[in-house]
């Protein structure tokens, strides 16, 4: 395994500024690509000079909030994917799998149907954020340390379908006959026709959460040689579990709450990226997280070529290609246990 | 003699079926409730959807306040034993046949796509209450409306869209359409191949270079993300380049006598595009 993992680890370094790369390219494939036939160079032109032709106002306000929250919340997904996994050392613990993005939605929902978002600015993103917290520590109550595999995934399921259930309920409470059709993109998401008010509200908090996350890299590393290991190399182990729920809770509660819980992202980034930092799950960090930007924005390319009308929901996109990979990884932690 | 052949001739005529009107009318449609609501005698509407009580989405909603609510349910009718029960287009047919089954007449309110299928409608069921002038008094207020909205055929038509909730728009061969045609508009989603109302993408509404943008959307309605599609800032930012004018979904949801203020609304949009074009 280890040798496996070694022979596979490129250059931190390098790797880093590869996938940087893709994740610009992604963007940039994101803001060309759309429904509408847009003179791109053209739009930039315009918006530069302060000529508000429809162009401009078409890649300002449409395609750019579009990309940029692409990669945000794709970012907060892989990254706090990747901190979760290392922190209950399980690989299947992806924010959607485990029900904190079930939770965010929960929270937004009930936030923004019931009125409560046009109260104060971040009502919205705080929203997703509680709901988040709330999540998280209802698992982690179920689940504590050194859980096995089957507890985390039968409470992640617990706290998932009841947060859906209330998501469901909330919607049908709602007076608007609109609402209860909505459930689809709060438990599937979407980036469709996002602005960008939305886009500066939820960054603040996610910077945050990625910030908090990324902070804990050495002790998850030293975690790896157990908490003992890692109590005695001077981690406080209180204070790191504390720094990554609230972390993930930030970066993806402010995103649920944006575009609506996508799945498996925060499964496959770390999954497909972990062989190349050596199994490091503090270099994974960075890693997935931009991993989890590049998965995003190409499932949103793709949603927008695939001649669906009306245009899928992310997370039916996610899941066809997180769905196979979650079951060949249980299959595989089935085989090895 | 002849005394007697006139009273024999109108107890004849009120015994006649046309002369029997319904007495017990519930509806279970919110179309319906508001034609019933105008059409028939105060008191003879028994019950009306709880769509129709909500003034922000329903035009007759005063009327409609004080009447007890239904959620559209054949068993709700049937409570009070109607002798008239009003169903909408897309009512389940399960809930028909149990109706027929009891023996209470359930009369269709169709949702109309022309303004001759309007009057047609108005005209039918004003018959079925046994109210026909109340029904041809409606038609020719309505006539006397839409005329004074003429539009001047020697000016260029203008290009309009329209974005309702979720997006939709709507597409030609439709009554919204037609509303469109008599303000002086030319829908441009005839440009758009589709054949019936779809969801258009934001993009490609604010790139289609449309005069006027007609946006379906109500005052302090509840939030819902199908509303908040039509607040998205890049609207608000082509309301330097294009008319935006808000329809409340209550004018044009059903083909009932009220499109003809949505005719007069939109005309008055049109009107201020022109004159807008003319200063620039």
């Amino acid at each position: 395994m280890s040798a496996r993992a070694a022979s596979a680890e490129v250059g931190y370094g390098p790797l880093v500024a590869t996938l940087a790369a893709l994740m610009l390219a992604a963007a940039l494939a994101s803001l060309m690509i759309g429904y509408a036939r847009l003179d791109v160079p053209a739009a930039l032109a315009d918006v530069f000079a302060g000529r508000s032709t429809a162009a401009a106002v078409v890649l300002e306000q449409i395609r750019l909030p579009r990309a940029a929250l692409g990669a945000m919340v794709g970012f907060s997904l892989g990254l706090a994917g990747a901190a979760l996994q290392g922190l209950l050392r399980n690989p299947l613990a992806d924010p959607g799998v485990i029900g904190v993005s079930g939770g965010a939605a929960l929270g937004a929902v009930v936030v923004f149907y019931s009125g409560l978002a046009g109260a104060f600015a971040l009502a919205m993103p705080l929203g997703g954020v509680v709901g988040a917290i709330v999540a998280a520590l209802l698992l982690y109550a179920l689940v504590g340390r050194g859980a096995g595999t089957m507890t985390l995934i039968l409470a992640g399921v617990t706290v998932n379908s009841f947060a859906g259930a209330l998501t469901a309920l909330a919607l049908n409470l709602s007076p608007n006959p609109y609402a209860a059709y909505e459930i689809m993109f709060w438990l599937m998401g979407s980036l469709a026709d996002r602005s960008l008010p939305q886009l500066w509200l939820a960054l603040p908090l996610t910077v945050a959460g990625w910030a908090l996350l990324l902070m804990s890299a050495p002790a998850l590393d030293a975690l790896t040689l157990g908490e003992d290991t890692a109590a005695s190399l001077g981690f406080d182990l209180g204070q790191l579990r504390a720094q990554l729920v609230a972390g993930a809770a930030l970066a993806v509660g402010a995103a649920v709450a944006v575009t609506g819980a996508i799945g498996f992202v925060g499964l496959v980034a770390p999954h497909l990226l972990r062989p190349l930092v050596g199994n490091r799950p503090g270099r994974l960090l960075l890693v997935s997280g931009l991993g989890g930007a590049i998965v995003l924005l190409a499932a949103d390319v793709a949603v927008r070529l695939i001649p669906v009308h009306p245009e899928l929901k992310l997370g039916v996109a996610t899941a066809l290609i997180g769905a196979p990979l979650l079951y060949g990884l249980i299959d595989r932690m089935r085989r090895e246990a | 003699m002849r005394a007697c052949a006139v009273v024999w001739l109108c107890v004849a005529l009120l015994a006649s079926p046309a002369f029997a009107k319904p007495q017990r009318v519930v509806s279970l449609n919110l179309c319906a409730d508001e034609l019933a609501l105008r059409l028939a005698d105060p008191g003879v509407v028994k019950s009306v959807t709880w769509l129709s009580q909500d003034s922000r989405s329903a035009n007759m909603a005063a009327m409609a306040a004080a009447l007890p609510a239904n959620d559209g349910h054949a068993e709700e009718a049937l409570a009070y034993h109607p002798d008239l029960v009003l169903v909408g287009p897309f009512a389940d047919p399960a809930s028909i046949a149990l109706l027929k089954e009891v023996g209470a007449p359930v009369v269709e309110v169709g949702a109309p796509q022309t303004l001759d299928g309007v009057r047609r409608q108005i005209r039918d069921l004003a018959a079925t209450l046994g109210e026909p002038r109340r029904g041809e008094a409606l038609i020719a207020d309505m006539e006397a409306r839409l005329a004074s909205v003429a539009v001047d055929p020697s000016q260029p038509r203008l290009k309009a869209v329209v974005l309702r909730p979720n997006g939709f728009t709507v597409g030609p061969g439709s009554l919204v359409d037609e509303i469109l045609t008599r303000a002086g508009l030319d829908n441009l989603a005839a440009r758009l191949d589709i054949a019936a109302d779809q969801q258009v993408p934001l993009e490609v509404v604010a790139l289609l270079g449309a005069d006027v943008l007609i946006l379906d959307r109500d005052e302090q309605s509840a939030p819902s993300l199908a509303d908040a599609a039509l607040d998205h800032p890049a609207i608000a930012a082509l309301a330097r380049r294009m008319t935006i004018v808000s329809l409340p979904s209550r004018l044009w949801t059903c083909g009932g006598p009220e499109i003809v203020e949505a005719v007069e609304r939109l005309a008055a949009a049109a009107k201020a595009a022109r004159a807008r074009e003319a200063t620039q």
